[in-house]
């Protein structure tokens, strides 16, 4: 099972993902996953990285991993309920922070994505919306949409469920495989 | 009359494709000038997209908001009659872009509001509106 949740900034979408993937969680059996890709960085990353953990709750096995999320997929139990929290930080630190090029990054999520369907690992992916406002006119910036939306465009489509979160409330989009009217 | 809206790199494109098939399509994105479309119509659905490019060509030229609007508006209706009187399928793709920060440039705050107001037009004209995001469609009207 593969969740895809995304929203705008402070929209609500971490915790309906944290609440999906215990719910998936506890029908499943297995342990619950939690893969961080922001790196600690300055002290309001830091801070921003505790409040997450803090509001997250007892039960999880953490792991951080900014660029390689197969590396860390493999190091998942199968069967288990992995939450990967968030897309946006991870496609930033591959483009700019590694060797690695936009179509290495999309090899890699579609990767991911079939190694967790094979190891009965449930996938639950968060990502930011930041593709509605005036397109940049710096090509760096677009560039990073543009593959940022690539990879969006690629989960939703392999998604069994799409949900997207605005004030705390999930629309969705495609659920059980099925896209939604 | 369709109207598929969504952000940057949403996946318009391939929603379109995937929906309509065969299509003939008028871009502003390989130059195509807006009001050049009647040269290109033919029995299959018309695809006109980069609505932002064309409203930003003639931003340029005309400071008058409303008479901007008024003659977006006069486009839309000439793809209305041709449909109506032709037979044919207009299918329009325009660029969600208002719900970023607001820009410092005058002349951008200009191209999003008006891109704003023609989407609301074009939503008034149109049989159906689909909502793309991230390579799905929600249909909002119909």
């Amino acid at each position: 099972m593969i969740a895809f949740v995304s929203g705008g900034a402070r929209s609500g979408k971490s915790t309906f993902a944290e609440a999906l993937t215990r719910r998936w969680q506890d029908e499943r059996g297995g342990k619950r996953y939690y893969l961080a890709t922001a790196s600690r960085g300055d002290t309001e990353m830091q801070a921003r990285i505790s409040r997450h953990r803090r509001v997250r709750g007892e039960g999880w096995i953490t792991l951080e991993e900014p660029v390689d999320l197969c590396a860390a997929l493999d190091r998942v139990v199968p069967g288990s309920t992995l939450l990967l929290d968030c897309l946006t930080l991870w496609a930033s630190q591959l483009l700019y922070a590694s060797q690695l090029d936009e179509t290495q990054g999309t090899v890699m999520i579609a990767r991911m994505l079939a190694e967790a369907r094979q190891r009965d690992i449930a996938l639950v992916i968060v990502s930011n919306d930041i593709n509605e406002g005036m397109p940049s006119e710096d090509a760096g910036v677009w560039c990073y949409v543009a593959f940022l939306q690539r990879v969006h465009c690629l989960v939703a489509s392999e998604a069994d469920e799409v949900i997207q979160v605005m004030a705390g409330l999930p629309q969705v989009w495609k659920r059980h495989g099925e896209r939604q009217p | 009359m369709q109207l598929f809206i969504g952000g940057t790199c949403a996946g318009k494109r391939g929603v379109v494709e995937q929906r309509f098939g065969s299509t003939c399509w008028h871009s502003a994105h390989s130059g195509c000038r807006l009001e050049a479309w009647p040269s290109v119509a033919e029995p299959l659905p018309l695809v006109l997209e980069g609505w932002e490019r064309w409203i930003a060509e003639r931003l340029v030229v005309e400071p008058d908001d409303d008479r901007l609007r008024h003659a977006m508006a006069n486009e839309l209706d000439k793809l209305c009659s041709w449909e109506a009187e032709q037979g044919g399928e207009a299918v329009l793709i325009m660029l969600e872009m208002g719900r970023g920060i607001v820009p410092l440039g005058a002349e951008k705050r200009r191209l999003r509001d008006l891109n704003g107001w023609l989407a609301q037009t074009a939503a008034q004209r149109c049989v159906q509106v689909w909502y793309v995001r991230n390579g799905l469609a929600k249909l909002l009207s119909h």
